[in-house]
């Protein structure tokens, strides 16, 4: 069983880096723009892309994109390194039909590529719980948003007790074991597991409800930099438009 | 198994939306005055950490374990949907693992028809042996839905290659890796009926109407989804301009029409055009990071 621990841990640890993004990348205009202008915007840039196999189209979203990050102080190198791995993925998955239409891989990749971008200028300006709250203004439904919220705070500490219980189990182990062995060893450990994220799950429950269950709402007025950035979303629509 | 934006035709990717749209809010009415936020919550919480466990398979590679069909077992097929949407929600908005426009059909893949189909089976062939019944469910449904994203891929016209080659590389493979998900699913529901058997005593009996009506949606979507593509909306935008006649008229020429001068190579005219776009964003950006 090391073999799985050993493995979950080299992983989760480079995945994990994924919570708080937006904490350390460098602080940009970006993360002061509302959430919900972001959300949309986002929403709006990855239909922009995807909606069409024109490669111009596809290259001016992008660019597009590249420059308001550039401009705004978002790290182009952060970007890059949290999108090439995946959008190569997919130019290798598509590349055996560059036989009969040279363009497609690419336009794919470009339409794959910033999509990808889009989202990361979201991830990397916006914590989640901005996200929650903007979802929550969007009028999705609050037993959603507040498990959503719920569920992003206990990763971690849930992912700290398996670890935990795994490490528990390993310790003791005499014998090596088949891939068998460890699949259903396993298993057990994670069936305890979510025994006690049943008792977790009631003790919280309680808690919130002798607090009074409530989730905050948004209050906060657009401010003139959220016309703005619509305003660059408006334009690049525009421009996608009219080619 | 999560679907990336790009890979699905949008007229595909908004139907899965509207389907599992359908399917959650069902699943939210009637879970409804249950005060079930925080096992959402942390039961979610617990399957994204579960779903990091990278369980070594022979030959050095590895398997990751999605959990949908054990959600359902566990907390039954509305409160396992809603808590296997919340993971993959958060899995696309921090993680970037999987689209926004692909999300309605990851969360019917993972969180539908996984835990359902789980559901299903569990309850089919619980009588027998809850073992095997765990197993063929885990392994079940995790390959059924990968046959899902197969077709939904498959079917979209903006991915090159058609069904006959999407749905057998998907449905192959995690048939596979699936075993590993039997397994673990088998092995979690075994203890727990040893250790806490009252767990899945606990739940109210679901409405076998509404079960009925949710199998026939998950049974008859790829038709649906097939009916989409054939209304022919894989580039909706453009196809809309053309419908309401916009690709003859254009209601307007832009300073740069078709984004070429006269008497310009059309290309030098794309590109100065592209440049002035730029230009204009630039600005734009500029005055967004000044009011900062």
């Amino acid at each position: 069983m090391h073999e799985l621990l050993e493995r979950t841990i080299r992983e989760a640890s480079s995945y994990f880096q994924n919570f708080l993004i937006h904490e350390y990348s460098k602080k940009s205009a970006l993360h002061a723009v509302d959430a919900r202008i972001k959300l949309i915007a986002t929403i709006i840039f990855v239909v922009l892309a995807v909606s069409t196999f024109n490669p111009e189209k596809v290259l001016l979203v992008l660019i597009f994109l590249i420059t308001i990050s550039a401009v705004t102080g978002l790290s182009l190198r952060s970007i890059a390194e949290r999108v090439w791995l995946f959008a190569l993925f997919s130019f290798i998955v598509v590349l055996p039909i560059s036989l009969s239409n040279p363009i497609y891989p690419v336009t794919f990749t470009l339409r794959v590529a910033t999509s990808l971008v889009a989202i990361q200028m979201l991830v990397m300006t916006t914590s989640f719980a901005e996200i929650c709250l903007a979802l929550r203004s969007f009028r999705v439904p609050e037993v959603f948003v507040s498990a959503l919220w719920l569920a992003y705070r206990y990763v971690i500490l849930m992912f700290k007790e398996l670890l935990s219980i795994l490490l528990a189990r390993e310790s003791r182990r005499v014998s090596k074991g088949s891939h068998m062995d460890v699949w259903r060893k396993g298993g057990e450990a994670v069936g305890l597991f979510f025994l006690r994220s049943f008792e977790k799950a009631e003790k919280v429950q309680l808690a919130m409800e002798a607090r009074g269950e409530a989730l905050s709402h948004y209050h906060g007025k657009l401010k003139m930099l959220d016309f703005v950035y619509a305003t660059i979303v408006a334009f690049t629509v525009f421009w996608w438009v009219i080619i | 198994m999560h679907i990336p934006d790009g890979y699905l035709d949008l007229s595909v990717a908004g139907l899965f939306y509207i389907l599992s749209i359908v399917v959650l809010g069902y699943s939210i009415y009637r879970l409804r005055g249950q005060k079930l936020t925080s096992l959402f919550g942390i039961v979610a919480a617990a399957i994204f950490a579960a779903q990091m466990l990278n369980w070594p398979i022979p030959g050095g590679t590895s398997a990751h374990f999605v959990g949908g069909a054990l959600a359902g077992i566990l907390l039954g097929p509305y409160a396992g949907a809603l808590a296997m949407a919340v993971v993959l929600t958060i899995q696309c908005l921090v993680f970037a693992d999987g689209g926004i426009t692909a999300l309605g059909a990851n969360i019917w893949n993972m969180a539908i028809v996984d835990v359902f189909v789980g559901y299903y089976i569990y309850k089919a062939l619980e009588r027998f042996n809850r073992s095997i019944a765990a197993f063929v469910a885990g392994w079940l449904g995790i390959t059924l839905a990968a046959i899902f994203a197969g077709i939904e891929i498959g079917i979209s016209s903006s991915f090159g290659y058609g069904l006959t080659v999407t749905v057998p590389v998907m449905g192959v493979w995690h048939a596979i890796l699936g075993i590993v998900e039997g397994v673990i699913t088998a092995g979690v529901v075994s203890y727990i009926a040893a250790a806490r058997p009252d767990v899945f005593e606990q739940k109210a009996a679901p409405g076998k109407l509404a079960l009925g009506v949710i199998a026939a949606m998950i049974a008859v979507s790829p038709l649906f989804a097939y009916a989409a593509e054939l209304v022919g909306y894989a580039e909706p935008l453009e196809n809309a301009a053309e419908i309401i006649g916009l690709e003859e008229n254009p209601i307007y020429e832009g300073l740069l029409p078709s984004y070429t001068l006269p008497s310009l190579d059309p290309y030098i005219g794309t590109l100065i055009a592209g440049v002035v776009g730029t230009v204009i964003v630039l600005g734009l950006g500029v005055i967004l990071a000044r009011y900062a």
